[in-house]
């Protein structure tokens, strides 16, 4: 009987697929078309200390099988989100991971800690956003990245998850493990840029946006292969996934698990179906765990 | 509320209807209600996501659609012929729920597509409703028979003056003796609607776009700062109550 589940830390999920922070809500929408439950968890909208009303409309741009967001963090904030969201989250039975941003490492402290006391099962440190106006992106920075995971791991004793961005050198990888992370989440969007023509101002008010879906995938493998040598703990690989195929190829990278964000919107069912899928693979392979593929790329490589 | 689903349905017709406006029909008994729309794909990956469309008119063995061309995703749209296979997410959004006995519903450009089916089935729902429908062109007005079947007086303008009263339809309309009137159309057009009716203390509601990526409620895509805070147009609209909207961004 093949064992589909995954451990990261202390932690064990279902299966390896993971509903991607900012690309599904709540979980509650997507729960009309199937048991969200079925997922091995489920990252919540990025949460900040206070509730926020992100960036002016236009939010989103089309690009060549991609797509370009600046929603700029709308989120009712830590407290509103434990008490109104966080309830049905664990009625539905998920794995609830909560993505958390902040403007400094004081700020992600304050946040960490009130969400340490809730029911949620894991924390997602965001320092890769690249959609908040004035703001340099933290987790590009070894010593910065640094700080912050210092600062949330002294506070926390839930597991502790790092998203950085596809910038981030390798040192800031391992920078963020020693402080104490669980895991390794990348990557969040790429830095883009559209301009409108006629006008010839930016498409955003942001100026930048976020880039993701198909159009990231090969680059966003390419980070999770190199992270994946650098690191001992777990990463979770992220970027423009859209089927089980490309999952396989990530875990063959060497991610533990994986999270599908854009591709929820080209089809609400992806999810799940990915998760049906990669129950067929294994049992086609005959595999017994995921341990035996994953970082099969790796071997006899130069890295 | 009817449930929302992804289907495929295979295309009845696809008529053009006048210049880079198009008329896609498919097959299949659909629900829903006047002022929601669905999210179309014909395509795989490129473009990305699917494209939102207004509810024009819906039978027990078809749903159909009016759009406009303007980029490549209601190109490969304008492009399905008979038979051809189509994907559908919906039905989505609030759609118009009031009804009263005198109703007035305003369309600009694309914004007419909605009106069609919002006259048809609130005539149904209530035979005593009186509906007329203002209509706002650029060119030379279309499907004028049509809505002439489904609504009691039908008021039509055209920017260009060709085949109907020359100007803007925000010139002709006035809301004074209707108890509330429905808007679908451009924000200059909404803004000036809410304006006039404001003035005369009758209630607007008004349709409004967004860039949409999901379409469900779930990505923040579409969101716009309203006077009741943040809503999202593809679930808590895309209708609202004009004096919710701030229509100078
Ligand atoms: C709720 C809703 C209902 C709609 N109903 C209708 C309808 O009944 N008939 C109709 O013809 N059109 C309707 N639209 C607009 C229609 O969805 C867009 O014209 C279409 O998505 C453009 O796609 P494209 O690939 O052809 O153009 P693109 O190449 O994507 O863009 C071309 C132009 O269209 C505009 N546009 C692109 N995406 C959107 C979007 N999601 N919403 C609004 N404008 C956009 C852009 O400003 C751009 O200038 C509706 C939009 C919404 C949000
Ligand atoms: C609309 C949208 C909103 C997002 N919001 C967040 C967020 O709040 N926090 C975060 O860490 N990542 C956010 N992301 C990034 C995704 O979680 C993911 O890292 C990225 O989209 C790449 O994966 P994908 O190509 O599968 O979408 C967002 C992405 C999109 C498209
Ligand atoms: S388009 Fe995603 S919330 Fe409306």
């Amino acid at each position: 009987m093949a064992d589909r589940s995954i451990r990261i830390g202390g932690l064990t999920l279902k299966n390896p697929i993971i509903a991607a922070s900012g690309c599904f809500g709540f979980g509650e929408e997507y729960n009309e078309f199937y048991d969200v439950a079925r997922l091995g968890g489920v990252c919540t909208k990025g949460l900040t200390r206070r509730p926020r009303e992100g960036n002016p409309p236009p939010r989103v741009f089309e690009t060549p099988c991609g797509l370009l967001n600046s929603i700029g963090l709308q989120n009712p904030g830590v407290d509103a989100f434990i008490r109104e969201e966080l309830p049905m989250m664990k009625e539905m039975g998920l794995v609830v991971i909560a993505n958390v941003w902040a403007e400094c490492a004081e700020e992600y402290g304050e946040a960490v800690e009130i969400l340490s006391r809730s029911a949620v099962d894991v924390i997602e440190i965001n320092i890769s956003c690249p959609n908040v106006p004035g703001q340099v992106i933290v987790g590009a920075q070894a010593q910065q990245a640094a700080e912050v995971v210092r600062r949330c791991r002294s506070l926390c004793d839930k597991p502790l998850w790092v998203k950085l961005p596809p910038t981030a050198q390798i040192d800031a990888a391992q920078a963020v493990e020693e402080q104490g992370a669980d895991a390794i989440c990348a990557v969040n969007t790429f830095r883009g840029l559209a301009i409108d023509i006629e006008t010839g101002r930016p498409i955003f008010a942001n100026t930048f946006a976020g880039l993701s879906g198909p159009a990231i995938r090969p680059l966003a493998l390419q980070v999770v292969y190199q992270l994946a040598a650098a690191v001992e703990i777990p990463v979770i690989g992220i970027g423009g996934i859209t089927s089980w195929q490309d999952a396989v190829e990530f875990i063959m990278a060497g991610a533990h698990a994986v999270q599908i964000g854009t591709a929820n919107f080209i089809d609400p069912l992806a999810s799940m179906k990915i998760v049906e899928g990669l129950q067929q693979f294994m049992e086609d392979r005959r595999l017994h765990s995921w341990e035996e593929i994953r970082g099969c790329a790796h071997e006899g490589s130069p890295l | 509320m009817a449930e929302i689903a992804v289907r495929t349905a295979s295309v009845l017709h696809n008529k053009h209807i006048a210049p880079n406006v198009f008329r896609l029909e498919v097959e299949g008994s659909f629900r829903a209600k006047p002022g929601q729309f669905y999210m179309l794909r014909s395509w795989r990956h490129d473009p990305l996501l699917f494209r939102p469309m207004s509810v024009f008119d819906r039978t027990e063995e078809s749903l159909s659609f009016l759009c406009a061309t303007r980029g490549r995703g209601t190109d490969l749209l304008s492009r399905l012929s008979a038979g051809d296979g189509l994907t559908l997410l919906g039905p989505l959004g609030n759609g118009w729920e009031r009804i009263d006995e005198r109703i007035a519903l305003i369309g600009g450009g694309t914004g007419i597509a909605p009106l069609y089916y919002t006259a048809k089935y609130f005539a149904a729902k209530d035979r005593s409703a009186a509906i007329d429908i203002y209509l706002g062109f650029r060119g030379r007005p279309f499907l004028q028979e049509e809505f002439a079947q489904v609504a009691q007086r039908v008021y039509r303008s055209s920017e260009s003056g060709e085949g109907g009263e020359e100007g803007l339809i925000t010139e002709i309309f006035n809301p004074s003796g209707y108890d509330t009137c429905y808007a679908c159309g451009p924000p200059a057009m909404l803004a000036a609607l809410s304006k006039v009716c404001q003035g005369a203390g009758i209630p607007l509601f008004v349709s409004l776009e967004e860039r949409i990526a999901c379409g469900i409620g779930a990505c923040l895509g579409c969101a716009v700062r309203t006077r009741k805070g943040m809503k999202r147009v593809c679930k808590d609209g895309p209708v609202f109550r004009a004096e919710e909207v701030f229509f100078d961004g």
